[in-house]
């Protein structure tokens, strides 16, 4: 199987570990990722904020390019999944006049919901190695990937399952909670810190409230706000982990405490724990 | 009775924010072009309130989701665009998808966004207003955006660094920045995208600019 992959900004910075998790992931699910030729920004919060044009232009230019390529795409990232779906329904309408030869036609997949198909779900359970048995952890999923549902195509908005039935096929024990769709404050902390960490520290609140230990997310955005703010050190550590993290933990013989080296609250303590590392 | 009348309309005998809005036909005028431009079901809304209690953020916002509704049905247009609430926003969508009355109530609040923005109202929450602009300027620069490259461009926009001091985040910022920086999550080299020229054009004439 082949898909165009549009890895985004963060992936190449914050998010470098990843990208690196995703790589090794779908070569040993034998899916071919080619990278969108030359792919450019989605514009993110900030070109919607200012300038609606601009919100539909960015991602268009990155829809046609893999157009040409004829493949579907896959996004990781959860605000990029929902500004090329956006920008996609506007092109659509037509009511834009967009620079680049584009028709909207492919389809745009987010990660989750592409390997949580049961197909892609059996496929992951056959390569697990070892499954995570005794990992308690809720999943994380924010704002941009399942809302609005008539832009993200998702019916189960208020109570999403995609990283629920993976974390699950992974071998790990998912405490079901009610936060899976707060919003974590995305880039507000950059301007307005104290209404940015209000919003994290709940989080991480309700997620040891539930139980959790760990806590899967499948955006960059989401995991750095939630790891950041334990950069100091806390008691009870709560490591954030990318959902193909787990993935690629289960599917390697070999596992390396290096793959979690950008994290600030350690996995490794957790995971030697349950004999995972 | 005059005396009367004339009390009535003497705003020193009302409390602050209880002044009378003269609003003629503006009120029509305002609602009809948001309702046009967002396609937001804005006469719909019935004050429920259920936007802003899904809000995560409405602690911190001086016009209520439910009341922002309520303003650009009345036309109060400039006391929507001095908000905070226009800025402190997350577009997180949570009132969108519980309104009952499908009232897009985040997207007319981004559509203000988009308004204030090119209007000479300065913005309530500056440092937020600036980010977002940054943002954009490094995009059209080098096509993607570099965390690294992106902060160092907002701290040297005027006035970010002696606010932050004021504030008192700096030092925690700087350290944070630091942080980033020994984990290898901020990356001072960055790759570009080879259509930053194209990408550029477009970001001009967005700004209503002919190239």
């Amino acid at each position: 199987m082949k898909l165009s992959f549009y890895p985004g900004c963060s992936l190449e910075g914050m998010a470098a570990d990843y990208a690196r998790s995703i790589d090794a992931v779908f070569k040993a699910l034998d899916i071919d990722l080619v990278e969108i030729d030359d792919w450019s920004c989605c514009g993110a919060t900030a070109a919607h904020s200012l300038s609606e044009a601009m919100s539909v232009i960015l991602p268009a230019r990155n829809l046609s390019a893999a157009e040409q390529m004829g493949l579907d795409i896959v996004a990781p990232c959860a605000n990029c999944f929902n500004r090329l779906r956006f920008s996609q329904q506007m092109i659509q309408k037509k009511v834009l006049d967009i620079p680049w030869p584009v028709t909207g036609d492919l389809k745009i997949h987010d990660m989750t919901r592409f390997l949580a198909q049961p197909a892609m779900i059996k496929q992951i359970k056959k390569r697990v190695l070892k499954p995570l048995n005794g990992l308690k952890l809720v999943c994380y999923y924010g704002c941009q990937m399942v809302r609005p549902p008539r832009i993200t195509g998702y019916t189960d908005y208020e109570n999403p399952q995609t990283l629920d039935r993976i974390a699950d096929a992974v071998g790990a024990r998912v405490i079901d909670w009610s936060y899976k769709a707060t919003c974590c404050g995305a880039s507000i902390g950059i301007g307005r810190r104290e209404i940015g960490n209000s919003l994290t520290k709940r989080l991480l609140d309700k997620a040891r409230q539930a139980g959790a230990e760990a806590v899967v997310v499948s955006c960059p955005l989401c995991q750095s706000n939630l790891d950041m703010i334990q950069k100091d050190g806390l008691e009870q550590p709560v490591p954030v982990f990318y959902f193909t993290e787990l993935i690629r933990l289960c599917f390697s013989e070999r596992r390396d405490p290096k793959w979690f080296k950008m994290h600030f609250a350690d996995p490794v303590p957790l995971l030697s724990k349950i004999n995972a590392i | 009775m005059n005396t009367t009348v004339m009390d009535h309309n003497m705003s020193s005998e009302r409390r602050p924010g209880e002044e009378r809005k003269f609003i003629g036909d503006r009120g029509d005028y305002f609602l009809n072009r948001i309702q046009g431009e967002t396609n937001g079901n804005v006469s719909a809304c019935y004050q429920c309130e259920r936007c802003t209690n899904a809000c995560p953020v409405s602690h911190f916002m001086d016009i209520k989701p439910h009341q922002v509704i309520r303003y650009v049905q009345l036309g109060w247009r400039e006391d929507l665009l001095r908000s905070s609430t226009i800025w402190v926003c997350l577009s997180c969508e949570m009132c969108t998808t519980y309104c009952p009355n499908e009232v897009r109530v985040a997207e007319i609040i981004n559509h203000l966004r988009n308004i204030a923005a090119h209007s000479s109202i300065a913005p309530k929450e500056k440092q937020l207003a600036v980010f977002h602009r940054t943002f954009l300027e490094v995009l059209s620069k080098s096509g993607r955006v570099n965390e690294f490259r992106l902060m160092k461009a907002f701290y040297s926009k005027p006035h970010i660094l002696s606010e932050k001091i004021k504030s008192g985040n700096l030092k925690e910022e700087l350290l944070l920045g630091l942080a980033l920086l020994k984990k290898g999550r901020l990356k001072p080299f960055s790759t570009r995208s080879k259509l930053t020229k194209d990408i550029r054009k477009a970001y001009i004439q967005s700004r209503g600019e002919i190239v």
